[in-house]
């Protein structure tokens, strides 16, 4: 099963690129210039996860990341940076980034780290839903 | 001999150019002060000198006065006495003969009898023998006081003092020469007018002194200050140059990003696509291309770090809260690689104050390394130590496969790299030890192969203001010698300082 990246970013040359080199490596992208655009995406699709700049026009992306995470706890967010610092990182990684990669970003490794991220996704999905079907036994057992 | 250049004070030969001095003539500054506070001391010793010098001159003539007159009205009492019922003139003579046969000796106090004529009637010093001639003026011998001022024959400025001998028509007249007093006074007064002057110099020299002490101290601050200016212009363009390069590197960064990207598409192409076979140089070329923009990469990242460092922020920092901070980054990585983490109490540091970021980066390189360095399963531990008020001792170790002795010297140089991936630039551990030592601390590695790595850090309490510092990050040098002190076979220390 492929997996099913949002790939957030204000440089359209980049998005486009990116979706195609990411596409040849058997992923499904979607596309959004904006942090904004990528939050309404958001409400009609699910994603597995979402590479998003650090740095946006608008909202950046340490807000972006809070809004998403607030809606979807789940979700896998992946930041990209064109200069990470230790206090950057932290806060990402606070606030619930997956992972933080710097620019120029290597292909193979922001591959490699989408499918950790989904299989992580997956993992928490599944603790989610054995939680609830335990809920519902209890429940009903009780 | 002693140069009296070396009695110079510094701000001397200050020039005051405008502007650099805020208009502080301090040579003027130096003279005014030396003036006033002169005239001030001095003015009332010279003056009391002065009163003193009149006074006792006057004093010791008055005294030297009434004395010549006593004496001669006794003694013109006692020839009165004598001289009655005898003929004055020739009694006088003959009694003068017979008491003051008195040789022409020289002696400055000439003492005669005169006739109310004005002639002389016994030897005189000044005028001779006994005379028929008129001598003096008569007419000059009046006055309360029994003394007046004339001249000798010789021109000498003389004082005679007069009495009338009571019941005949003579006088007795005494000449004394008029400076032969002022010897009397004079002459000690001289002696302590050395006592004074050398007392004067002693207070001037003690004036110039304290006068130039404070001259210098006002230099000197003033000098710090005008320092301080400067250090804060230099420092605000070097922070202005520290922003132009970040917001340089950034914008270069977006544009970098797509030639990376286009060209992974390059070759993404030639690899993953069907078609037929390309011209077999694309590959490398594109692959050349990648490369430049790795490089290209490095450097405006390289520019960043600068730029960051332009301005290291002292602050108080939570070394807990760092540590965990610092955690909270690497324990996912640890968990997939069954690595325990173990955190020993960490100590209060009161006051304790550094650059919070260089600290951050301080602890990720070493922990980071740490878990590189056990790659599966073991266990890294930290330990904070604040035994003495100044210096606080950072401890991490792992357990992982150490670092065999023949490497030991090198792990501080930059490039120095035991790990193959594309994030083992060799730059960590330098890093590392460039911001330790620009914190004014030190580190220490003490390995053994196969058993683990210990990193000793010891940071002051009270971060160590550089006196200029130029924002650059600095490396040991490649061949930066290193004391190495091998155990045995497998193990050794090194230290990082040079």
């Amino acid at each position: 099963m492929s997996e099913k990246v949002l790939l957030v970013d204000d440089e359209k040359e980049f998005l486009e690129i990116m979706s195609e080199r990411m596409e040849a490596r058997g992923m499904t992208v979607k596309t959004a210039d904006s942090a904004d655009q990528a939050l309404a995406m958001l409400e009609k699709e699910s994603f597995d996860a979402i590479v998003m700049d650090f740095k946006m026009p608008g909202m950046d992306g340490i807000q972006a990341l809070k809004n998403i995470k607030s809606q979807k706890p789940e979700l896998q967010i992946i930041l990209l940076t064109g200069y990470a610092t230790v206090e950057k990182t932290v806060e990402a990684m606070k606030i619930g980034a997956t992972d933080l990669l710097e620019k120029p970003a290597d292909l193979e490794s922001l591959a490699a780290t989408i499918k950790q991220a989904k299989a992580d996704k997956m993992l928490v999905v599944e603790k989610k839903t054995e939680e609830k079907i335990k809920d519902i036994l209890q429940r009903f057992g009780g | 001999m002693i140069s009296f250049r070396s009695f110079k004070p510094a701000f001397w030969d200050h020039a005051d150019t405008p502007g650099s001095h805020s208009g502080l003539n301090l040579k003027r500054k130096w003279k005014l002060i030396v003036l006033i506070t002169s005239i001030i001391c001095l003015s009332p010793l010279v003056i009391m000198t002065l009163v003193d010098f009149s006074l006792t001159r006057r004093t010791i003539e008055t005294e030297a006065n009434t004395g010549m007159r006593t004496s001669l009205n006794t003694l013109a009492a006692v020839m009165s006495a004598s001289l009655a019922k005898k003929d004055p003139v020739s009694g006088a003579q003959t009694l003068w003969q017979d008491t003051f046969d008195l040789p022409a000796s020289g002696l400055p106090h000439d003492l005669f009898l005169m006739d109310d004529t004005g002639r002389l009637l016994t030897p005189s010093f000044y005028f001779g023998p006994p005379d028929t001639r008129p001598v003096l003026d008569p007419g000059l011998f009046f006055g309360p006081d029994g003394i007046i001022e004339t001249r000798a024959p010789d021109g000498t400025k003389v004082l005679a003092g007069f009495a009338q001998i009571p019941g005949t028509p003579l006088m007795l007249v005494q000449l004394r020469q008029a400076d032969w007093l002022r010897d009397l006074w004079l002459k000690p007064r001289l002696k302590m007018l050395w006592f004074l002057c050398a007392s004067i110099g002693l207070i001037l020299l003690s004036i110039m002194g304290l006068a130039t002490y404070l001259v210098g101290r006002i230099h000197a601050s003033e000098r710090l200050r005008i320092e301080a200016l400067h250090h804060e212009e230099h420092a605000n363009r070097l922070a202005s140059i520290g922003r132009l390069a970040s917001g340089v590197a950034h914008e270069i960064n977006n544009p970098l990003e797509i030639i990376n990207q286009k060209t992974g598409l390059i070759i993404d192409l030639l690899t993953l696509g069907k078609d037929a076979a390309p011209d077999q140089r694309l590959l490398p070329l594109a692959d050349d291309v990648l490369e430049a923009v790795q490089r290209c990469g490095t450097i405006t990242r390289q520019l960043l770090d600068f730029a960051r460092h332009m301005e290291p922020s002292v602050e108080p920092v939570d070394m807990e809260e760092v540590i965990s901070q610092v955690l909270a980054l690497l324990e996912k990585d640890a968990l997939h690689r069954g690595i325990t983490i173990q955190v020993d109490p960490v100590p209060e540091i009161p006051g304790f104050e550094c650059d919070r970021s260089s600290l951050l980066q301080i602890f990720l390189n070493l922990a980071e390394n740490a878990i590189t360095a056990m790659e599966t399963n073991g266990i890294l531990t930290i330990a904070v130590t604040h035994e003495n008020t100044d210096q606080v001792f950072i401890q991490v170790s792992d357990t992982g496969k150490g670092i065999p002795p023949e490497d030991l010297p090198k792990i501080f140089e930059p490039f120095y790299s035991s790990r193959t991936d594309r994030w083992g630039a060799g730059l960590g551990l330098a890093i590392t030890y460039g911001l330790i030592r620009e914190m004014g601390g030190d580190i220490t590695v003490k390995s053994r192969v196969g058993k683990g790595t210990r990193f000793i850090l010891s940071l002051p309490v009270k971060a160590v203001k550089k006196a200029s510092s130029d924002g650059y990050l600095h490396l040991p040098k490649p061949d930066f010698p290193v004391r190495s002190k091998p155990a045995d076979d497998t193990s050794g220390v090194v230290h990082g300082r040079q």
